[in-house]
């Protein structure tokens, strides 16, 4: 054997060195600080490492509540759906509709300063500014920045280029959190919320520590700790596990599942998520309102809440928001007409068409309520393939191809909805090509006019309106489910987006 | 197609070790293009983009244009990858889409956690499947034996998945003994790693095992082997001097394969525990159309697995000793 060559003996131990350094070093590097247990850890599917921690760009739920924990909005959705104080302590509004004076909270932020007058306008000015890229930017693009003003370290006065008799409902909207002036990174973000930044990684955990100082009063737990976890069997098995004391978003088998557990607890918001199914009216088949017709009446919405939501929601009406504020109770229930379907089918000349109906993953409830749909639309006449796409590019792809997808919306206020996403120049979220004037001018009547009256009345013709043309079928309003462990106290059910909802200020553990 | 015999007085001498190592690097860089060629078609293939991703559901038309104006992803695909291949070449991978993050640093970032977690496998692995594949390989068709090619194809016939929540949902969930994930990061220390490991495992064992089992009944049907048994050698030195050696070249092709599944089974083990690697962070750039990262990934996992198979290749040459004379 020559000298210098590797012995087999010495490249076997070679091999097992490297493989106890190997492990050593594993071992070593999957240590870490223990984690505290006077902690409350609530766990999200998380965003992955696009996350930032600014609460004016709040794309999923957890940024939502993570900006909810470190800051404030001036008013927050109650439970209908209207307007409930929050950092605004008061407020009215002149005859025009355009004047708002604001009576601003004593409260400070995390660094002492005090929230004045400034910090509102800043607030405005930065989530209107396209720049910005803001959630909320179009509930704000009406303020006029230039005439708005203080009027007082702790009053502000708004003005509108256009009357909005709602706009407080803009205030509470995801995405409208109240910054310091003068804020541009929010690397270290600083907010008058009830807990305090202490550390993040995008994708990974968000640490808070209470904020003694609160206006509402120091939260009960010491310290708050976002946990990602992607998969929904995840946050299962880590809430009962004791790993994490708050699941959010669990599908409605875990739901039920849950119910016999005694480790845990299920709270479900009624009404949190309506399910659609889009037909675009500016594509055949469906331009022929004979068809859409025979698919509103083909679906048996009472099946597809019992198989698809395990009967955790309500059936729908054609309608979004139901239970709140100007929900339209009116029209009657629709129901299942299977010979009237078949046959107007068949007038439309539709008999044995293969149409592909858009599903996704990007949300569990979406490839079970699309293969129950085509089924049901298959004893009409109809001849429906789900095709199943990838989830991050869903909603463009159903926005620009395609003719019937399923998908859903969760909690907004009505004039909310209508105005931001039914409205002509909505192009964003136009998932079925439909387009009224008639919409645009009621969405404007409705905001514009001090007399509830009548903006019941607009919003009603509105809804009518969508509900007989805009190829957008509500079969059902989904529960959300959220999981708690049994000694979680303070946490109420509440409908995401609203005031209750995620208010881990109040949560106390044992 | 015609062959030349050697001419009277010539030898046909085998390629040296050098000279086969020079022709293995060239293949493998060869692969390493395909790999990146492949995977840069089929991720610019998929629907959507970057831009779409990034902005979210309620994006304009208008603001994703400018996005993607802004990240150069209007530009023609080939101007892209040209650009890519011009970065890799210089040593500068690029930068993520999303985050503006070096790519170099996003893989850095998770490779630990990878590292710890594959690493820890291999470790629990190796011995585990060397001491079932002997013991059943010394007795081929006995009950153990059996029942040990019986569990080792049952571990390798239940997906990662599957077996991730099951043991979840056993000591996690009902005995509380083990966390359940590891929470993005949220979670350290060794106990998280203990399920996401035991998983990845179980899928690989019996993989090795079977292999071992047969290269230990082969070599203990060897003539020499035979013979030396005959004279009285015994069973220990006999194992250790002369069946383990034998059987140990294709395990070694074998071990190369399971490195190979543990890189395929740590997305699925990663995403299921929440452990913040490079599988999770795989998923995560394929989901965001984030081209330079799913690059850099993809070529992470090819290079790990061109280098393994060209060590094991050389390992194997090492460990026959008679190869050489045999050609």
């Amino acid at each position: 054997m020559s000298e210098g060559r590797p012995t087999r003996r010495t490249v076997l131990a070679g091999a097992l060195g490297t493989g106890v350094a190997l492990g050593a070093a594993s071992l070593l590097s999957g240590c870490g600080s223990a984690a505290s247990d006077d902690r409350l850890r609530v766990a999200f599917a998380g965003g992955g490492s696009r996350e930032n921690l600014d609460p004016h760009v709040v794309l999923n739920y957890v940024d939502q509540a993570r900006a909810k924990a470190c800051f404030d909005t001036l008013s927050c959705w109650s439970e209908d759906m209207g307007a409930v104080p929050r950092l605004a302590e008061s407020w009215e509004v002149d005859p025009t509709g355009t004047r708002w004076r604001i009576h601003l909270r004593d409260a400070r932020f995390h660094d002492g300063r005090p929230l004045t007058p400034d910090d509102v306008l800043y607030t405005f000015r930065r989530i209107a500014d396209p720049a910005t890229g803001a959630t909320a930017a179009k509930l704000f693009t009406t303020v006029d920045l230039t005439a708005s003003r203080a009027l007082g370290p702790r009053d502000v006065e708004v003005v509108l280029t256009a009357p909005n008799f709602l706009f407080p409902l803009a205030w509470a909207a995801p995405g409208a959190e109240i910054v310091p002036r003068g804020t541009t990174s929010f690397e270290r973000p600083v907010g008058t919320g009830p807990f305090r930044w202490v550390s993040f990684s995008p994708g990974g955990p968000a640490l808070y520590s209470a904020n003694p100082d609160h206006w509402g009063g120091a939260p009960p737990s010491r310290e708050l700790e976002f946990v990602p976890v992607d998969e929904e069997q995840g946050r299962v098995g880590a809430l009962l596990s004791g790993q994490v004391a708050y699941a959010f978003d669990l599908r409605a088998s875990s739901a039920v599942s849950l119910g016999t557990d005694s480790r845990a607890k299920v709270l479900s918001a009624p009404g949190s998520a309506s399910q659609f199914l889009y037909l675009r009216v500016d594509r055949p088949p469906f331009v022929d309102p004979r068809l859409r017709e025979a698919v509103r009446l083909g679906l048996d919405r009472q099946a597809l809440v019992r198989v698809v939501l395990l009967g955790k929601g309500q059936v729908g009406n054609d309608l979004f928001g139901q239970g709140a504020q100007y929900y339209d109770t009116a029209p009657p229930q629709v129901t299942r007409d299977v010979e009237q379907a078949t046959a107007l089918v068949a007038q439309a000349g539709a008999t044995g068409s293969r149409i592909e109906l858009q599903t996704s993953t990007a949300d569990p409830i979406y490839q079970a309520a699309a293969g129950v749909i085509a089924q049901q639309l298959g004893e009409i006449g109809l001849q429906v393939v789900p095709r199943t796409l990838p989830p991050d590019s869903y909603y463009a792809t159903i926005r620009s191809q395609g003719v019937s997808s399923v998908s859903s919306v969760g909690s907004l206020p009505l004039p909310d909805y209508i105005g931001r996403r039914m409205v002509s120049s909505a192009t964003a979220r136009n998932f079925t090509g439909y387009r009224d004037p008639q919409i645009d001018a009621l969405s404007a009547a409705a905001v514009a006019t001090p007399n509830e009256a009548d903006r019941v009345a607009s919003y009603s013709r509105a809804q009518e309106l969508i509900r007989a043309s805009s190829g957008m079928l509500v079969w059902a309003a989904a529960d959300m489910h959220v999981g708690i462990a049994a000694d979680l106290g303070g946490v109420e059910v509440a409908r995401p987006n609203t005031d209750r909802w995620a208010r881990f200020d109040r949560a106390r553990l044992g | 197609m015609t062959t030349t015999a050697p001419a009277p007085g010539t030898v046909d001498r085998p390629r040296t070790l050098p000279r086969r190592l020079v022709g293995r690097v060239a293949v493998a860089a060869g692969q390493l293009v395909a790999v990146s060629v492949i995977v840069f078609a089929l991720t610019a293939a998929l629907p959507g983009d970057t831009a779409e991703v990034v902005l979210g559901q309620q994006a304009t038309p208008e603001q994703v244009a400018a996005l993607r104006a802004q990240l150069g992803l209007d530009r023609p695909v080939l101007l892209r990858f040209a650009d890519w291949v011009g970065g890799v070449l210089t040593g500068d991978p690029g930068r993520s889409l999303v985050t503006g993050v070096p790519v170099a640093d996003e893989l850095a970032g998770r490779l630990a956690s990878t590292a710890s977690v594959a690493g820890l496998a291999l470790l629990v692995i190796v011995p585990v499947a060397l001491a079932a594949g002997v013991t059943a390989g010394r007795r081929p068709g006995s009950v153990t034996d059996r029942v040990i090619t019986a569990v080792a194809t049952a571990g390798q016939a239940i997906p990662e998945f599957a077996s991730g929540l099951v043991l979840v949902a056993v000591f996690a969930v009902t005995l509380g003994w083990l966390p359940a994930t590891a929470g993005g990061g949220s979670f350290t220390g060794p106990a998280v790693l203990v399920l996401p490991v035991v998983v990845l495992a179980l899928n690989q064992v019996g993989r090795l095992a079977r292999q071992i089992r047969i290269g230990v009944v082969e070599t203990e049907r060897a003539e020499y082997v035979v013979h030396l048994r005959r004279l009285g050698m015994g069973e220990r030195t006999l194992l250790l001097r002369h069946v383990l050696p034998g059987a140990l070249p294709p395990t070694v092709q074998q071990l190369a394969r399971v490195v190979d599944g543990l890189l395929g089974g740590v997305v699925v083990v990663e995403a299921l525990f929440a452990l913040p690697g490079v599988g999770a962070g795989f998923v995560e750039a394929v989901q965001g159309r984030d081209l330079p990262l799913v690059q850099g990934y993809a070529l992470l996992f090819a290079t790990t697995t061109v280098v393994v198979n060209l060590l094991a290749d050389l390992v194997s040459d090492r460990l026959a000793p008679h190869r050489e004379a045999l050609r």
